[in-house]
């Protein structure tokens, strides 16, 4: 309980230190020391009556300790830390006239201050992976140690990669608020990508023996419920929820006992979360008809197609086909492609899949995934062509990463060989 | 007549007042109290007679930035003071019928409490505000 507490408050503590004192590299690290002291003293001694205030209080005490040794440490290096102030601060943001009762008016929302953290994580100056990890650090509150057992990185490495991240937030000079309305929009893409990132990074697992790492897709779903609190009118961020919704729904059918994955026609659908179900399809429905759909929506009501569906005969793949052409039509997406290309198969029978993973196989961004050679194979053996299927299975196996779906695909393989060969 | 009344410390004073040890007599609880009533109780004074406009105390020096332009853009410096450096720390603005009765606020003021002989050579200055650039004669 105070861990959920403590990593709803994170954003809220670091906001109110950038925004009073800036520094927000040290600031962050000030923060996690604040975060560590409240999780070790508040179960023994009881939780403090504002929780926010004492962290922030903590928290603005250990930031002027680490500032004071980063100064001492500069004056004995006889170096001055002077930095050019960005073009970004000298000009007032064309929405925001920065006039002192309008920043004072601006200043006191924490929710603001979480939205703004979260722009500042997701700069554009950093790589995915940074963004990633900056964000679950600095927004998810959660500690390098268990970032780096998410992704299977070596703590020191982990580390290196944030603070590398902060350090370069930090030259850059983002001052602390919203991007101007003209940047927002292509900056909360950038934002929604992290968290459509982190979500995948939790359900697929491209790597490693475990195939969920539910503490990432749980992380995603309660950053992506933050961004909607935050942005209620925004129609993508609706739609990128109900499409981690309504993925997770399917969790609990997704592996059997021994851990091997389970595609969804064999799923057992009685195990899917309806609870997950009935609010992501209310979520989809809700912001569909609001404006020209973006590809979370989309990629959503694909979703809500599948999980409405009664048996996975009863899917209605022609509406699907045409959801992934829609989605095909604003992103040349060679998985979506790949996706694109079951769903014919599906409507209108194997070989018109075929065909199109045909075009697909000259695309160096697929032809070595192991999705590609999976699909061809399930799609082979939908046509009867046993052997090419088998074929297809070993090569999709041979190049998949995660264990699960290695024995998976191993499995699919061994099932079509002749009875000669077992 | 308006004043303003500025009152000093450095870095390291404010670490003593948050508990660091630097060797020289440090804050306790009790001390910190007891200061912490003394200025309660004087501004209430000031406040009653309607001589306060604003007392206000500033942040540890550490938290400084200092702007200046170079070429003609403005840059930034963090943290400029030494540890020992005596910074403005903390002001109060007393609108009173002298510079003689401002003194005598700023006198009262000195009488806080402090442990040992920490601040036997502090001072605070008295500085007249102008109502507009005549006040200057320029």
């Amino acid at each position: 309980m105070t861990e959920d507490l403590l990593r709803e408050l994170a954003p809220q503590v670091l906001g109110a230190l950038v925004r009073r004192y800036g520094h927000f590299d040290t600031a962050e690290d000030a923060v996690q020391e604040a975060l560590l002291a409240a999780a070790t003293q508040w179960p023994e001694e009881g939780l403090p009556d504002s929780p926010r205030a004492w962290l922030i209080t903590v928290a603005a005490r250990r930031l002027t300790d680490l500032l004071r040794a980063e100064q001492a440490r500069r004056r004995r290096e006889d170096a001055v830390a002077a930095r050019a102030l960005p073009e970004d601060w000298r000009q007032a943001p064309a929405d925001r006239p920065l006039t002192a009762s309008d920043a004072a008016s601006a200043s006191d929302s924490d929710s603001d201050d979480t939205l703004v953290l979260l722009f500042m994580c997701c700069h554009p100056s950093l790589s995915p992976a940074s963004q990633v990890a900056l964000t679950l650090r600095a927004v998810g509150g959660l500690s390098t140690a268990q970032i780096a057992r998410a992704f299977m990185v070596p703590e020191p490495t982990m580390t290196r990669r944030i603070t590398r991240a902060k350090q370069r937030i930090k030259d850059s000079g983002v001052p602390f608020r919203l991007p101007r309305a003209a940047e927002r929009d292509r900056r909360l893409g950038a934002v929604l990508h992290v968290l459509y990132l982190i979500f995948n990074e939790g359900y697929a697992s491209t790597s490693g023996p475990d195939l969920h790492r539910a503490e990432l897709t749980a992380e995603a779903i309660r950053l992506a419920r933050m961004v909607r609190r935050l942005l209620p009118d925004d129609t993508e961020v609706a739609g990128l929820l109900a499409l981690m919704l309504l993925t997770d729904a399917r969790r609990p059918a997704r592996t059997g006992p021994d851990g091997a994955l389970i595609p969804m026609a064999e799923q057992d659908r009685g195990l899917w979360d309806a609870a997950r179900i009935a609010e992501g399809v209310e979520l989809v429905t809700d912001a569909l008809p609001r404006g020209t759909p973006g590809p979370y929506q989309l990629q959503a009501a694909i979703a809500a197609l599948h999980d409405e569906a009664p048996t996975a005969a009863e899917t209605d793949w022609p509406q699907i086909t045409a959801l992934y052409e829609l989605l095909l039509r604003i992103a040349d997406n060679p998985m979506v492609a790949l996706n694109h290309a079951v769903a014919v198969a599906m409507a209108r029978g194997p070989q018109a899949g075929l065909d199109r993973l045909e075009r697909l196989g000259g695309d160096d961004r697929v032809s070595g995934d192991h999705r590609l050679h999976a699909v061809r194979a399930h799609l082979l053996e939908m046509s009867g062509d046993h052997e090419g299927a088998r074929a297809s299975y070993e090569r999709a196996a041979e190049l998949a990463m995660s264990f699960p779906q290695r024995r998976y695909l191993r499995s699919r393989a061994a099932r079509l060989a002749g009875p000669g060969e077992n | 007549m308006k004043y303003m009344i500025l009152s000093y410390a450095s870095q390291r004073d404010y670490d003593e007042m948050a508990g660091k040890d630097t060797g020289r007599a440090s804050w306790t609880p009790e001390a910190l109290a007891a200061m912490h009533e003394f200025m309660t109780t004087v501004n209430k004074e000031l406040t009653e007679s309607g001589e306060l406009v604003e007392t206000r105390g500033l942040a540890a020096p550490v938290h400084t930035r200092r702007v200046g332009a170079r070429d003609g853009a403005p840059y930034v410096t963090d943290g400029p003071y030494a540890e020992t450096q005596e910074v403005l720390a903390g002001y109060w603005i007393v609108e009173c019928e002298s510079f003689d009765r401002a003194t005598e606020i700023a006198g009262r003021l000195g009488q806080c409490p402090y442990p040992g002989d920490l601040y036997a050579d502090a001072y605070a200055d008295i500085r007249p505000l102008i109502d507009s650039s005549e006040d200057l004669g320029f």
